[in-house]
């Protein structure tokens, strides 16, 4: 039963790290954060400790996902993409996987590609079903 | 000497025709349980007959005389057979799993920060109609995306849904992940891109039965095709035309057929029983 602490402690790292780019996604367009208003901002919502905050935009700067700016004495950070892009990207490389096969069922899709022909053999074997 | 000779026979028939064979029985489509351990009984004999060819060489002639002109490169043959196949499966796993992985931990972190819980599913904003799943042992996930919640009526989702749930509790991404070891390790020579093909179908047919315990033929149906109709590429292959479309032709054919599932189990039982009773076992207490 020794795995369900850390296992808590991972998920809540990932729901953190949605937290705080939800913070970031919300600021206007080339605003820049520092951690303490990300901290406060997020505080009001939960409990939740000035340092961990630190260490989770600082794994996001290291998956890319913000931009870490030294600004004076203190770093300041921004989303790297927009949510919709980043939404986007993730889309194309899920029906990429999808479509080509090519690295395997990592993801097992209701129904892959069809072409308008596959569209129309459907619609009548459709059809032949509801006799 | 008979001994490896059966087992190479053997192994080129569950090689090549064989599998060739049973993708072109489409019988096999309406029995999809037994079809899918049948297919998997084939590849197993296949793979442990070719092992077997190959070792059982390798003892008789070590084992009748010592390394002689003759019986010397039969033996370094055979251990070079015997090392392909299980070095190249080998490779093949590791290197298949190993980008199973990747794709699917980075599915689940993005979609953790860009998804939205809906009840059990995870929703992303797109104008793709799109529905699938990231199979898990821990966190499974079944993913669609908003395209698909407006253009599904209600039926329909529950239908997509209990389809998707039916791959993740069944597992079936690991007989998937099996096949596609294969085909990756023997892409050639093999028949194993019909095999793995038809288990794909396979795999969506017990699928889609799962489904139809909680929805009707005509929600699934309809389902497919607003989701194939959503999902046209330009210039897209024409490749799952023959899946989809037996896909739903199987739907309006769902009577149970006792006596084919039992001939059918038999079948995948004698595959990987017989060949070890009679030919491996007397080779082994020979020895």
């Amino acid at each position: 039963m020794k795995r369900t602490p850390r296992k808590q402690a991972k998920a809540s790292l990932g729901e953190l790290e949605r937290a705080v780019m939800d913070v970031l996604w919300e600021l206007p367009d080339g605003q820049d954060v520092t951690v303490r208003e990300v901290h406060t901002t997020l505080s009001s919502t939960r409990d939740v400790a000035y340092t961990t905050v630190m260490t989770v935009m600082d794994r996001l700067a290291r998956k890319e996902l913000v931009v870490q700016q030294k600004s004076g004495r203190a770093y300041r950070y921004h989303p790297a993409t927009s949510r919709a892009e980043m939404t986007a990207d993730m889309m194309r490389g899920t029906l990429s996987t999808l479509g080509s096969g090519e690295r395997g069922p990592a993801l097992v899709a209701f129904v892959e590609e069809a072409s308008a022909e596959d569209v129309e053999a459907l619609r009548q074997a459709l059809a032949a079903l509801g006799d | 000497m008979i001994t490896p000779f059966v087992l190479g026979l053997l192994a080129v028939a569950l090689a090549g025709p064989v599998p060739a064979l049973m993708a072109r029985w489409r019988g096999l489509h309406h029995t999809p349980f037994v079809a899918m351990l049948l297919w998997q009984s084939v590849a197993l004999a296949g793979v442990l007959a070719a092992v077997g060819a190959g070792l059982s060489l390798f003892t008789h002639t070590t084992g009748t005389s010592d390394l002689t002109w003759r019986t010397g490169p039969i033996t370094v043959l055979t251990v070079l057979i015997t090392v392909t196949v299980v070095g190249r499966l080998l490779l093949s796993g590791h290197l298949v799993g190993t980008s199973l992985r990747v794709v699917r931990r980075q599915q689940r972190q993005e979609l953790d920060l860009l998804a939205e819980w809906r009840g059990r599913v995870r929703v992303v904003e797109h104008d793709v109609p799109v529905a699938y799943c990231v199979p898990s042992v821990t966190e499974p996930r079944v993913v669609v995306s908003d395209a698909t919640l407006t253009r599904l009526d209600e039926g329909q989702l529950n239908a997509v849904f209990a389809h998707e749930r039916a791959h993740l509790t069944a597992r079936h991404d690991l007989v998937l992940e099996a096949f596609t070891v294969l085909h990756r390790a023997f892409p050639r020579w093999v028949s194993s891109d019909a095999a793995l093909r038809e288990v794909r179908l396979l795999a969506e047919i017990l699928a889609d039965r799962a489904a139809l315990r909680v929805a009707p033929a005509k929600d699934l149906g309809g389902a497919l095709l607003a989701m194939a109709t959503g999902r046209t590429p330009e210039g897209a292959m024409g490749a799952s035309t023959v899946d989809l479309v037996e896909r739903v032709r199987l739907l309006g054919e769902l009577r149970p057929r006792p006596a084919q599932t039992v001939l059918i189990a038999l079948l995948g039982w004698a595959v990987l029983v017989l060949p070890t009773g009679l030919v491996v076992a007397p080779w082994l207490t020979a020895l």
